[in-house]
């Protein structure tokens, strides 16, 4: 009997034993297309039948372009399993997936202590103003003329954390390490134990109180821009964003806009509408804080991320399941 | 005799203006923002001093007077008693020199526990992160920018050495546990067992032999200058993070370079520099270390702490002839 085929779409940097040693149980391909055409192409010539599970990369999207509708559904008939390798899978369209009786999975919890490191690194230099000082040192002016303005202390300050999943429960303890204190906003309401004494509130409640608002919740078709004109209206003058989730859940010529009036004070971001392309209105915003989507990019969670996503692909092949599917899919 | 008291301000109150004002119930006040050493020293000599019981002085008036050295304090008014200094580091200050002439020394400890914790902590999650190349790059419109757009490392697991237990180093501990770094440290006496919270007393050798991150909370006097030099790089281990957010002349900076050209140092954070505002250009060169330009207390909250704490000390020397937080090298 033949064996079962993985493909894999996208680069594999540090499991490689691990990758290879699913050789025993499938015959591991990668495609021969190199664009979106060229990959919709060789999947509809059949040349990917065979192919259980797929493998794919954020990445990746540079050669196939998003799983939309579309690429879902040209995929091959033997396809079960898309398992992607990131927490954030806005890139697949899972209600397609789902059509066509194919599991998805992703990568939550390896990400969460890295992404959380990089919003808390993001809310104190925005909340400390550190770039203009950062700038100006580079530039040979230690300072700058004029000096940068005073910044604040997290200390006392409410942090408002939108989407209190893994990422946003473990950011939670580590602000509460600089004296911040938590307030936040789920879909669902968290027992007692998972929310570790942070307080519930509304949305609105959320927006107008505090002092620092964490983006960390999922991009999907209700959250795309639940940051806009109206929500920053709401919020308290001088307020700070972070956003290490996706950039489009925040308008961002909405949040330029607040910059610039001042009712935003300052903002930290790891993520934009349109990546790689960055608002210039941030660019020219010398008081918040930019870096170019690296949440996760260390070499021990990198490694754990794949070691996970082919966790999932084995999981797939010797059981038949993956290891977990993602929210939308918890009933299929 | 309250009323004949006098009460020299030397520099700036910036965020307790009311509250010094205030304290002319208590003492006359006498104000020198601006001028120079030489006219310091003149108006000593003419008498224009004379009755001046207390001084406010701050880190950012040395630039005013120039250091409290053994010349200049030889010319303060025989009626001072007690010197009230605005930072918590006060190498500026002859202490030796002002014990000798019975005048008393307040530093501000505590109040800037919290705010340049935070600031070693930023200095410590951006050099393990590497952000530094992507920081400049995104700014330029490059996004990553290119091949220096490498993996950092997470904090957790790593070995945190902290050189100098004191408000300051005790406040780091405290964070970097939240990103579940593990602790040690070297001081000039281990902390009592129930201060320690989980933190590991080691010698000196062995802080610098097995640190993976290594802070310098310690106050800079003579025999700490240039603490950390050659010899210092040498035992460290290889790809070690060298932070520094207590005073400059503690690291020999031209060392500091050659460590960190050769790779033994990977990457630093620093908030202080031997010479300031003037940085060896070995540092400036390096796209991969963090640079500050010493703002580690620069927010609204602790400035005005900081000034509220001096006005404290200076209140209880004129109503109680004695100082709230006066130097540890007097209270012998």
């Amino acid at each position: 009997m033949t064996k079962p085929k993985v493909l894999q779409l996208g680069v594999i940097d540090h499991a490689h034993e691990s990758w290879n040693a699913l050789s025993e149980l499938a015959d591991l391909i990668v495609p021969a297309a190199r664009s979106r055409a060229e990959f919709l192409e060789e999947c509809r010539s059949g040349s990917l039948e065979g192919v259980v599970a797929v493998y794919r990369t954020f990445g990746s999207v540079d050669i196939t372009g998003l799983f939309d509708a579309e690429l879902v559904a040209a995929l091959p008939n033997s396809l079960k399993f898309i398992c992607h390798n990131g927490a954030g899978y806005d890139q697949v369209d899972v209600s397609a997936c789902t059509e066509r009786g194919i599991k998805v999975s992703n990568v939550p919890t390896a990400v969460d202590d890295a992404t959380a490191d990089v919003n808390m690194f993001l809310i104190i230099g925005a909340l400390r103003g550190f770039n203009t000082s950062m700038i100006a040192l580079r530039e040979g002016k230690w300072r700058g003329h004029p000096p940068p303005p005073l910044g604040h202390d997290p200390e006392g300050k409410t942090l408002g954390i939108l989407g209190m999943g893994g990422i946003g429960r473990n950011l939670k303890k580590k602000a509460e390490a600089f004296g911040m204190k938590v307030v936040y906003y789920n879909r669902n309401k968290l027992s007692d134990e998972l929310a570790g004494g942070a307080q519930y509130l509304s949305f609105e409640e959320l927006l107008s109180t505090s002092d620092v608002i964490s983006l960390n919740l999922p991009l999907n078709k209700n959250t795309r821009h639940i940051i806009s004109t109206h929500e920053f209206e709401l919020m308290k003058k001088g307020v700070v964003i972070v956003n290490t989730a996706r950039g489009a859940v925040i308008d961002e010529d909405a949040l330029v806009k607040a910059l610039d009036s001042g009712h935003v004070w300052s903002c930290g971001l790891d993520v934009y509408e349109d990546e790689p392309k960055v608002h210039p209105g941030l660019v020219a915003n010398p008081h918040v804080m930019l870096v170019p989507h690296m949440g996760t990019w260390t070499v021990e969670t990198q490694t754990a991320m794949e070691e996970w996503n082919i966790g999932n692909v084995r999981a797939a092949l010797e059981k038949g399941k993956l290891n977990t599917v993602v929210p939308e899919q918890a009933n299929m | 005799m309250p009323s004949q008291m006098s009460a020299l301000l030397i520099g700036e109150i910036t965020h307790a203006r009311k509250e010094w004002k205030d304290c002319g119930s208590i003492a006359n006040l006498k104000e020198y923002p601006l001028g120079s050493r030489e006219d310091f020293i003149l108006k000593c000599r003419n008498g224009d001093f004379n009755g001046v019981y207390v001084i406010y002085r701050s880190n950012d008036s040395n630039k005013i007077t120039g250091n409290f050295n053994e010349e200049l304090i030889d010319e303060l008014p025989e009626s001072l008693k007690f010197i009230c200094h605005n930072g918590a580091g006060y190498d500026n200050i002859n202490v030796a020199a002002c014990s000798r002439r019975g005048i008393s020394v307040a530093n501000t400890p505590i109040a800037v526990n919290d705010a340049t914790a935070d600031v070693a902590l930023f200095l410590i999650l951006a050099a393990l992160r590497r952000i530094a190349p992507p920081f400049q790059a995104v700014r330029q419109g490059k996004w990553r920018g290119g091949p220096n757009f490498q993996l950092g490392h997470d904090p957790r697991n790593k070995v945190l050495g902290i050189l100098g237990m004191g408000g300051i180093g005790q406040a780091v501990a405290a964070r970097a546990k939240a990103f579940g770094m593990k602790i040690q440290y070297h001081n000039r006496r281990p902390l009592p067992l129930r201060e320690e919270n989980g933190a590991k007393y080691v010698n000196f050798e062995e802080l610098l032999k097995t640190s993976d991150v290594l802070s310098l909370n310690l106050s800079l006097n003579p025999s700490t200058k240039h603490i950390i030099s050659k010899p210092q790089f040498d035992i460290m281990k290889d790809g070690v993070i060298v932070i520094n957010t207590a005073r400059g002349p503690l690291i020999d900076e031209a060392a500091l370079v050659e460590a960190l050209n050769v790779g033994k140092v990977w990457s630093a954070g620093l908030d202080v520099y031997e010479d300031e505002p003037s940085i060896h250009p070995g540092l400036m060169e390096n796209e991969n270390v963090v640079l500050l330009p010493h703002i580690g207390t620069a927010t609204f909250e602790t400035q005005r702490d900081m000034e509220l704490l001096v006005l404290e000390n200076l209140k209880e020397a004129i109503q109680s002839n004695r100082l709230k937080t006066q130097v540890p090298e007097q209270k012998q």
